[in-house]
């Protein structure tokens, strides 16, 4: 028992000592250690990080402009038989910035300044850690997957030069700070598709409520898509037929495609999505700032809610409802009712007077003071 | 005096024979020279990775003072349209298999030697030549080949190739895992050059350990399957792939080891020499009937006179 006390008391300082650590570089940060950790209580002597790469993790997002404008990757030039490569990272940068930001390459980002790959991939092909590819592997399996889908050529000399053609003068990076590379891509409000259906020929997607109402990510849709998405070498999209799964890939991931099609497809041109029409409950009035997870809580379910306050809020009381709220203050005599007194239906909707007012009637005699919400 | 020597040489011979049959049940076996080594080495090829560059092949027959093109050359992709095999002139190949889908990559698939654990090569040499090392690489000693190519049969992904086209002196080719480059430390020349470090040089186990974890990681790129792992009782180079193995023309073989396998009919043939006796019984018993009757023909044929 004597030596257990004496372990704990030996184990407790060092313990607390690399929470405390942890405390100051993880803290800002909302996680939860098993994204990282496979164990519940980490140290620095055993950390126990699961392998690479932790994908899932945390994201650094950074404007292409932020980061440097041109890498030289020099870093293997006394075993290569290429010169170093001059690496626009702006240019591609402004690429990944249309797709999945940072992450395209930088796959794992913990707290503090974006990390490149030489920080974690080794030099050296022969050695003891193979989990992780070493950094020659790690640079051509980042390149060659955008390369590849770009051009289907795998040519060595498309990015190096032998050493003894290349031009050892270093890079000249002149302070063009303003001036981007690849021209800015502004995303699209509504794109109108012409489809080849007879029925409900038009589609129009509403690009800025995808983005912004339903809060999807870029990559969401845009992965894997690189350079070839507008400057295909290999064919043009439109010459190669496509089947009904690839038609509505980008789709298929949230809508329901087998079935009801004229949620989509309509004759006409139809109008970005409105709560209130599409369900017949009005969010403008009090629900306008949530995000849709709010209350469709089951992921990539957003139907069958049932509109009543109760669905989400509970039975209301005076616990848990502030009636300032709805802009209208009440007198102190309709301050001490129970809801239900008025509010008969469950919509708390319009009040009920008549139960006990013979002569008044809502809107035209309120029950409390109108204010400015 | 010629009864004697004629006793003594029954004897030796009996002696032999028993010797023999003796070393045939025992010693004669696939078992590599040392006992299987746990630290012995391998390569992990993830043909997900694998780009078609070639570099490896060039740079396999630099390492082996092989007749090559120039490193440029390898850049031509038109060598994929038909299907390659290793042969003398090319220790590994790489191959490649279109895709199905228009925005898919095709798979790109490197052969060689798999460097089997109890490889059927090394069973099948009839001189002893063949030898699994304690690193893991099935080699072989050239001045002990007589070229009776026996290990050509014998090997279960057609990798051993014989140089045909030499008459003075030829050989036995084929992969050898860099025997001379690793014994200097050095890594096989293929997992040196290759761009993507599709090739993962390390021990076995850590290679398995590897393998397993990235399937767990990433299991839409992969098959569950790690080929090599027990494939003909297991081989210190091993495949991940994203489709079925044998979709990449990769042989379909059981958990057994080859030699065990060809072994037992070798063995069973000569089992207690039963069955060389019992034909040249059925052999000595044809040519009595025969002589019997060329002898009652003779008898007849005398009465005719």
């Amino acid at each position: 028992m004597k030596k257990l006390i004496i372990i704990i008391l030996f184990l407790a300082p060092i313990l607390i000592q690399s929470q405390t650590k942890l405390n100051s570089t993880h803290a800002n940060l909302n996680l939860t250690c098993s994204n990282c950790h496979s164990c519940t209580i980490p140290t620095k002597e055993n950390p126990c990080l699961k392998p690479c790469p932790r994908e899932s993790l945390i994201r650094i997002d950074q404007k292409p402009e932020e980061g440097p404008r041109v890498i030289v990757i020099d870093k293997l030039r006394d075993t290569d038989i290429y010169a170093p490569v001059k690496f626009s990272h702006l240019a591609h940068a402004e690429m990944a910035d249309m797709t999945g930001g940072c992450r395209t390459c930088h796959h794992y980002n913990p707290p503090g300044n974006v990390i490149g790959c030489s920080d974690c991939h080794e030099t050296t092909r022969k050695r003891a850690d193979i989990t992780k590819p070493d950094l020659k592997g790690a640079y051509h399996q980042q390149c060659m997957n955008c390369h590849r889908s770009w051009s289907g050529k795998t040519d060595c000399n498309d990015c190096h030069v032998v050493k003894e053609k290349a031009d050892l003068k270093p890079v000249k990076v002149k302070d063009e700070k303003s001036k981007r590379i690849h021209p800015e891509v502004k995303a699209p409000e509504k794109i109108s598709f012409n489809t080849k259906t007879d029925k409900g020929k038009f589609v129009t997607f509403y690009h800025n409520d995808h983005t912004g109402l339903f809060g999807l990510e870029c990559s969401q849709c845009h992965s894997n898509e690189s350079c070839a998405k507008c400057h295909s070498q290999i064919k043009k999209p439109a010459e190669i037929k496509k089947s009904f799964a690839e038609q509505h890939k980008k789709c298929s991931s949230c809508h329901e495609v087998k079935t009801g099609c004229n949620k989509c497809h309509s004759n006409k041109e139809s109008g970005p999505f409105n709560h209130k029409i599409s369900t017949g409950f009005d969010l403008a009035k009090f629900h306008s700032k949530l995000n849709c997870a709010r209350c469709h809580t089951t992921p990539s379910k957003f139907t069958g809610l049932i509109k009543d306050c109760v669905t989400c809020h509970g039975t209301w009381s005076w616990d848990n409802f502030d009636h300032k709220k709805t802009g209208l203050v009440l007198n102190e005599t309709h301050g001490e009712l129970d809801c239900e007194s008025c509010h008969k239906d469950k919509s708390y909707a319009n009040p009920t007077c008549t139960d006990c007012h013979d002569d008044l009637t809502y809107p035209k005699n309120l029950p409390g003071k109108l204010i400015k919400r | 005096m010629i009864n004697e020597s004629r006793r003594k040489f029954l004897k030796t011979s009996a002696l032999i024979g028993a010797g023999i049959t003796g070393l045939s049940t025992k010693s004669v076996k696939a078992e590599p020279k040392y006992v299987l080594d746990e630290n012995r080495m391998g390569v992990l090829i993830d043909t997900t990775v694998c780009i078609g560059c070639r570099k490896c092949e060039w740079a396999c027959k630099t390492a082996h003072d092989l007749p090559t093109q120039p490193i440029e050359s390898y850049d031509d992709r038109t060598v994929f349209e038909k299907m390659r095999r290793p042969d003398a002139k090319a220790l590994t190949v790489v191959n490649e298999y279109p895709p199905k889908e228009t925005d898919q990559f095709p798979i790109n698939v490197k052969v060689q030697c798999m460097h089997c654990d109890k490889p059927a090569c090394v069973s099948a040499c009839i001189v002893g030549a063949f030898s699994k090392e304690e690193n893991g690489s099935v080699i072989w000693d050239t001045d002990k080949c007589i070229g009776c190519r026996y290990c050509m049969v014998a090997c279960p992904f057609q990798i051993p190739a014989f140089e045909f086209e030499k008459a003075w002196h030829p050989d036995i080719r084929k992969c050898d895992f860099c025997f001379d480059r690793t014994k200097e430390g050095k890594l096989p020349a293929c997992v040196e050059i290759c761009p993507m470090e599709v090739l993962t040089y390390g021990t076995r186990k850590s290679l398995i350990e590897r393998a397993h974890q990235k399937i767990s990681l990433y299991p839409d790129r992969y098959i569950k399957h790690i080929y090599g792992e027990f494939e003909v009782g297991g081989t210190s180079w091993l495949y991940l792939a994203s489709k079925d193995f044998h979709e990449l023309q990769f042989p379909k073989l059981g958990t057994n080891t080859a030699p065990g396998v060809s072994e037992a009919i070798q063995h069973g043939i000569f089992a207690y020499f039963v069955p060389p006796v019992a034909l040249y019984a059925l052999l000595g018993g044809v040519m009595w009937i025969n002589k019997k009757k060329a002898e009652s023909n003779k008898n007849k044929e005398v009465h005719h006179e």
